[in-house]
C-alpha cells in the first residue's frame, strides 16, 4: 500500500549547520507519529520542510505518491498547528476557523457552519464571537486545532502544540488530542521534546539527534530496545552497564561477572530501573545478583528510586510507591536482574 | 514612605506642568482670544467672519484637497518603501543605510528643502530639463505656482513619516501569521490582503494621520512653491498674526482649521478601528 507521506533522503543545511542529514521516513494514513528529540535535533526543520516553509537541499517529499518537495505551502494537502498558535489577532475565533474554507471560495454560511462544527469538536462552540486574545492559552490551542482540521486534511502537523500549557492542562490535552485524532482518522505528525508526551500519544516515535533519525519504532520498542546509547538516555532513565569483550562473540558485564553472548562491538548493556529488583533471602535461579550499598534514596510518591553502588556501577532501582523509602544511605542490599531483560547496545 | 510619596508627586507633577505650560496654555490662549474682542468681551464675530465668507471655504477646500492628496500619495509611495526595507532587504548594513537616507532629510530645515524643490521645479530646473531631454514634453511644464508643485514638495518632505510608521508596524508583525495563512491554502496576494494589510493598518493609519496633520498645517512648503498663485489656510493665519496683527481673527482661523482637522482625523481613526474588527 502506498504510504500517505514519504520522506526520501531529505537533507537541509543553514550556512555551516547541517540541520537534516538523509532523513528517511514513511507515514501511513491515520498514523500518530511523534518526532522526538532535544532542541536543535532537526525535528522542527523536518516539520517545516513537510509543511513547505523550508525547501530541502536534497531528497524528496511525497504525499500520496505526488512529489511536493518544491510545492509552496498553500498548495500542500496538509495543515499545521503552530507552536505559538498563530491565531489571526484581528479576526474573531469563528472567522479564524472559517478562514481556510472561506478563502478557498466556500460560501460564508457554509464556511461558518463548518467552522462551528470544528469548534464544537474541540468544545469551544460558545467562543466563536470572541477575539483570540480574550481566550486562555488552552482555549487558543484548541482554536488553532479547530482551524487546522476544519478542512479535514489527511495529514496534520503539530509543532510542540502543548509546550506553552501548564502540566495538568497538558496531560488533559494529550488525551483529548489523541481522541480527536482517532475520531477524525487524520495522520498526526507531532513534534515534541517531551519523551513522556511522545510515549503517551504516538503510535510510532521517531527519535532524532543531530539532524539524523536515530530510531523509528513503537513506544515499547523505543523504550525496551533503544538502538543507541543516545536513545536509551533520552527516553526514560536507563541503567547502562559497561561491557568488555570476553572471547569471540561473548562479553563480560561489570555486574556480577555476568557473561553473555553478544555481537562484536557491543559496548554496554541497558536495563530499565524497574527491571532491577532488591533481593531478600534466597534469590530465584534466573536472577543474577550482586551485593551493593545504597547511596541515595529519592521517593516521589508513586515511585521510589534507590541509587545502589555495585562495584564500579551505580544502579538505579525503581520501586512502586514508597517501598524502600525507609532505607538509609550506606545500607547494604542485594540487587538482582534477569539477564534476559538486558538490552545490548553497540553504540 | 512620605519621602517617596513626595518624590512620586514631583515626578508626576513635572510632566503635567510641562504639558500644561507648553501644550494646554498656548491652546487656551488661542481658544480664548478667538472668542473675545480686544477689550476682553465675549464675541462670536470672528467665527462669523471666518465661516460666512465663501473665500475661506474655497481656501479650506484647496488646503484639504492638497493635504488629502499628499496623504494618499505618501501612503502609496511609503508602503512599498517600508515593505522593501523590512521584508526584502536582507543585508543589514544596506537597510541601515536606507533608514539613514530616509531620516537625514528630516534634520534639514523645511525651508532649505522646499527651496531646493523651487530650483528643481523651475522652468529651466532639472526636472523640466530631464523631461524635455527624454522627449516627454515639448516645452517646460509649469510646476511652481500649481498644486502639483506643492504636492511634490509636501510628499517629498512627509513620506518618511509613513515609511517609518508602516515599517515599524510591518517589523512587528510575526511572519508566523503569514505562514498560517499559507498553510490554510491561501496564496501570497490574498494573504497580504486579508492578513498582513489589516495587521499593519494601525501603523499605516497613524502614519497617514501624521502626514495629514502636517500637510494641512504646512506653511513653508506651500508658501515657497505656490509662487503667490495658491493660498492655503495656514497662509491666511500667518497673514493675520504677522502682517495684520489681528490675533483674535487669526485665532478664530486657527481654531477652525484645528477643528476640521480633528474631525477628519477622528473619522480616519474610526475607519482604522472598524477595519480591525471586521476584516
Amino acid at each position: 500500500m502506498q504510504p500517505l507521506l514519504s520522506i526520501e533522503t531529505v537533507s537541509k543545511h543553514f550556512a555551516a549547520h547541517q540541520a537534516l542529514r538523509d532523513v528517511e521516513l514513511t507515514v501511513g494514513a491515520g498514523e500518530f507519529i511523534a518526532l522526538l528529540g532535544p532542541s536543535g535535533c532537526g525535528k522542527t526543520t523536518l516539520l517545516r520542510c513537510i509543511a513547505g516553509f523550508l525547501t530541502p537541499d536534497a531528497g524528496r517529499i511525497r504525499i500520496d505518491g505526488e512529489d511536493i518537495t518544491k510545492a509552496p505551502p498553500y498548495r500542500r494537502p496538509l495543515n499545521t498547528v503552530f507552536q505559538s498558535y498563530a491565531l489571526f489577532p484581528h479576526m474573531s475565533v469563528l472567522d479564524n476557523v472559517a478562514y481556510g474554507p472561506r478563502r478557498a471560495g466556500v460560501a460564508r454560511a457554509e464556511a461558518q457552519g463548518r467552522a462551528r462544527e470544528a469548534l464544537a469538536l474541540v468544545g469551544l462552540e460558545e467562543m466563536g464571537a470572541r477575539l483570540p486574545r480574550a481566550l486562555s492559552g488552552g482555549q487558543q490551542q484548541r482554536v488553532a486545532l479547530a482551524r487546522a482540521i476544519v478542512n479535514r486534511p489527511k495529514l496534520l502537523l503539530l509543532d510542540e502544540p502543548l509546550s506553552a500549557l501548564d502540566l495538568k492542562l497538558r496531560r488533559r490535552m494529550q488525551i483529548e488530542l489523541k481522541h480527536i485524532q482517532e475520531k477524525l482518522g487524520i495522520a498526526f505528525i507531532f513534534v515534541t521534546h517531551d519523551q513522556e508526551e511522545a510515549m503517551a500519544m504516538a503510535d510510532r516515535i521517531v527519535v532524532m539527534h543531530g539532524g539524523r533519525v536515530e530510531q523509528v519504532g513503537t513506544p515499547a520498542e523505543i523504550y525496551r530496545a533503544p538502538a543507541s546509547r543516545f536513545v536509551a538516555e533520552f527516553v526514560g532513565e536507563p541503567n547502562l552497564i559497561p561491557a568488555e569483550p570476553a572471547g569471540p562473540g561473548r562479553i563480560r558485564l561489570a555486574f556480577a561477572g555476568l557473561e553473555l553472548a553478544a555481537p562484536d562491538g557491543t559496548r554496554c548493556a541497558m536495563i530499565r530501573p524497574e527491571d532491577v529488583v532488591l533481593v531478600e533471602g534466597a534469590a530465584p535461579a534466573d536472577l543474577a545478583t550482586a551485593g551493593g550499598t545504597v547511596e541515595e534514596v529519592v521517593a516521589i510518591g508513586p515511585m521510589t528510586t534507590l541509587f545502589v553502588r555495585c562495584g564500579d556501577v551505580l544502579l538505579k532501582v525503581a520501586r512502586l510507591g514508597m517501598s524502600g523509602a525507609e532505607l538509609q544511605p550506606g545500607a547494604g542490599v542485594t540487587v538482582g536482574l534477569r539477564p534476559a531483560a538486558l538490552h545490548l547496545i553497540a553504540e | 514612605m512620605t519621602a517617596s510619596r513626595t518624590t512620586l508627586a514631583l515626578l508626576l507633577f513635572a510632566p503635567l506642568a510641562f504639558f500644561a505650560a507648553f501644550f494646554l496654555a498656548p491652546m487656551a490662549v488661542v481658544a480664548i482670544s478667538s472668542v473675545t474682542t480686544s477689550d476682553g468681551a465675549l464675541t462670536a464675530a470672528h467665527y462669523a467672519r471666518v465661516l460666512l465668507d465663501q473665500y475661506h471655504w474655497d481656501v479650506l477646500w484647496v488646503t484639504f484637497r492638497i493635504a488629502l492628496a499628499t496623504t494618499a500619495i505618501c501612503v502609496l509611495v511609503g508602503f512599498p518603501l517600508a515593505w522593501y526595507l523590512v521584508r526584502i532587504v536582507r543585508w543589514r548594513a544596506w537597510r541601515r543605510a536606507c533608514v539613514i537616507l530616509i531620516i537625514v532629510p528630516l534634520f534639514t530645515s523645511n525651508i532649505v528643502r522646499s527651496f531646493g524643490w523651487m530650483v528643481l521645479l523651475g522652468r529651466t530646473g532639472l526636472v523640466n530639463q530631464g523631461l524635455m531631454g527624454l522627449g516627454l514634453t515639448e516645452r517646460p511644464i509649469r510646476f511652481l505656482g500649481t498644486e502639483t508643485g506643492i504636492l511634490i514638495g509636501l510628499v517629498y518632505i512627509l513620506v518618511p513619516f509613513v515609511v517609518l510608521s508602516v515599517g515599524n508596524a510591518l517589523a512587528k508583525i510575526d511572519t508566523v501569521y503569514e505562514d498560517a495563512s499559507a498553510d490554510l491554502g491561501v496564496g501570497p496576494a490574498r494573504t497580504f490582503w486579508f492578513v498582513t494589510l489589516p495587521l499593519c493598518l494601525p501603523g499605516a493609519i497613524s502614519g497617514a494621520i501624521m502626514v495629514f496633520a502636517l500637510a494641512v498645517s504646512a506653511y513653508v512648503t506651500p508658501a515657497l512653491l505656490s509662487g503667490g498663485q495658491i493660498t492655503v489656510f495656514s497662509m491666511l493665519i500667518f497673514q493675520q498674526y504677522s502682517t495684520v496683527f489681528d490675533f483674535h481673527y487669526g485665532a478664530a482661523l486657527s481654531v477652525t482649521l484645528l477643528m476640521l482637522t480633528l474631525v477628519l482625523v477622528s473619522i480616519a481613526g474610526r475607519i482604522g478601528d472598524g477595519g480591525r474588527r471586521t476584516a
